[in-house]
């Protein structure tokens, strides 16, 4: 998954997208995954480092995980994949 | 090492345009217990969801309404509207606390008869007296409020038939300034209707007029309203007597008074918008105290409000049974209450609030019910924190009429509970089961 190059994010949560002129908040936990997903961090990697560091057990971070990426690409700020390509 | 608390990773568009008429967002309101029994508690013992009613509310606000008529007017009774809520457990308390009984059906007669209410204490409203329940309230002298001259005339057959005296009184409608203006019911006071009706049954020697009734609509947000209707009742009064030399005994303004609920489309809360119980005792003790009415023959002044003196003291327990995202991106809740059980709903924005501490952050959220029915929405949109399957929440104000016109669809009707004054549980209403179901069908043999 990657976000798009208009995207910019502050160090403080608030989230821009230059395309759209949409603007966004994150709370804490939001504004670290998206870090992570900018870095290029692959799901598992990110599952890995939250379930170390959050009280929290994998099927409820994937689930939510899968749901923010969901509401990262409807909001257009990461690339429109192929909706036929699944994976 | 202590791991961190976790929350849902959100992110939230910001939406520049109209601010907050509330300005910044206050602290989630949260409901954890009713009546100091907390939520899990009574989910566990009585299911999900569950209606829980408490006996300290109902007590507190009949006894609020009580004291603002009480102490503006010298002959005041309450009847209590059945079809608002006929639990017999509910019913029961409003009668102990002093409450006739108003039915519209003789169902509702029946039921206020097995209550212990006397029939002399029972008035009998609604368009729907089969001749069979006029004989059942003049047998148990009841006070009949007519609705038509199509059951003036058959009450008039049944008096002779029975050679039996009624006791009577005729529900008027008018104009009271208020829109819609109710004229389905009764006789209309403008058009001369209502003095036409007077006027036959003071001619009828088995008819005995007590009373004039009026109910002008329901949700009445303007006091002033029921005002104009108590000064029209009254100059009616005050017109039976030099006609007929005949006082009656009672005015009864009927229910309508609104409850803290807040109007689907209003711009303000209903709590803040509602007027008070002492604002429609003003209203209606000041028109009849201040008419030609002579002191001495002041009516006894009847009141039938229901909604307002129930809606508070009913919840509704349910869990949420799943998470969504709808296609444009708006987060939607399931919960296992569907409107099937929350009639009013429909008319309502009702408050659903969490039973325990939740995220800060909240997010505009639909609220579905589990019926699998495109219809099935608790809420259209409220700002709502995040909540995991599972989690419970309490709908408050439902008491009135939500148990009296909800349906059974697609799965059992719940349990409804009622905490009585020691803090002591007791299911006033078992849930469905199947036998419930089986018992009342036929199934013919092929």
């Amino acid at each position: 998954m990657i976000i798009t190059e208009e995207i910019k994010i502050s160090d403080n949560g608030f989230v821009f997208n230059s395309k759209t002129g949409d603007s966004f908040n994150l709370n804490p936990v939001g504004f670290e995954l998206i870090k992570m997903i900018e870095a290029g961090k692959e799901f598992e990697e990110i599952r890995d480092s939250f379930l170390q560091k959050y009280d929290v057990d994998d099927l409820a971070f994937e689930k939510d995980f899968y749901e923010f990426c969901a509401m990262l690409k409807h909001h257009q700020i990461t690339l429109q994949g192929d909706p036929l390509d699944f994976v | 090492m202590e791991k961190l608390k976790y929350e849902k990773p959100v992110i939230s568009k910001i939406t520049a345009g109209v601010p907050n008429k509330f300005g910044l967002p206050t602290k989630q309101k949260i409901i954890t217990d009713i009546d100091g029994i907390a939520v899990p508690e009574l989910i566990e013992n009585y299911g999900s969801p569950a209606f829980v009613f408490s006996e300290k509310t109902i007590r507190k606000t009949y006894n609020d309404a009580k004291r603002a008529f009480e102490t503006r007017y010298p002959k005041v009774q309450f009847a209590w509207s059945y079809k608002t809520n006929y639990l017999n457990a509910v019913c029961s308390i409003f009668h102990d606390e002093g409450s006739w009984a108003e039915v519209v059906s003789g169902f509702e007669f029946e039921k206020a008869l097995l209550n212990g209410v006397s029939g002399s204490n029972i008035l009998f409203n609604g368009p729907d007296k089969s001749e069979k329940d006029l004989e059942m309230a003049i047998d148990n002298n009841a006070c009949i409020h007519i609705d038509h001259f199509d059951e003036l005339y058959l009450l008039i057959e049944t008096t002779r038939k029975l050679n039996k005296k009624a006791r009577v009184a005729i529900r008027v409608n008018m104009d009271t300034g208020i829109y819609p203006m109710w004229d389905r019911f009764g006789f209309n006071y403008e058009n001369g209707e209502a003095w036409n009706a007077i006027n036959r049954i003071m001619l009828a020697q088995d008819l005995d007029l007590i009373g004039l009734h009026t109910h002008i609509g329901t949700y009445i947000m303007t006091a002033s309203a029921y005002g104009v209707a108590a000064v029209k009742l009254s100059n009616l009064m005050v017109a039976i007597s030099r006609k007929f030399n005949h006082w009656i005994k009672y005015i009864d303004m009927g229910g309508g008074f609104a409850s803290k609920n807040t109007l689907k489309g209003a711009y303000m809360p209903g709590s803040e918008t509602c007027p008070s119980f002492d604002e429609y005792a003003e209203a209606i003790s000041n028109s009849i105290i201040s008419s030609e009415i002579p002191h001495e023959h002041l009516p006894v002044l009847f009141l039938e409000t229901g909604r307002a003196l129930i809606d508070d003291a009913g919840y509704l327990l349910t869990s949420v049974l799943a998470n969504k995202r709808s296609t444009t991106g708006r987060r939607t809740i399931v919960i296992d209450a569907g409107v099937n059980m929350l009639f009013t709903t429909f008319w309502y924005n009702l408050g659903v609030f969490p039973s325990k501490e939740v995220s800060s952050h909240a997010e505009e959220t639909t609220i579905y019910g589990p019926l699998c029915m495109n219809i099935d929405v608790i809420r259209e949109a409220i700002n709502f924190p995040q909540v995991n399957v599972g989690d419970q929440l309490v709908i408050e104000r439902v008491g009135a009429y939500n148990v009296t016109q909800w349906m059974q669809f697609i799965t059992y009707r719940p349990n409804i509970v009622l905490i009585d004054l020691d803090g002591k549980t007791h299911i006033i209403r078992k849930s469905d089961t199947m036998e419930t179901f089986n018992n009342s069908e036929l199934n013919p043999k092929r």
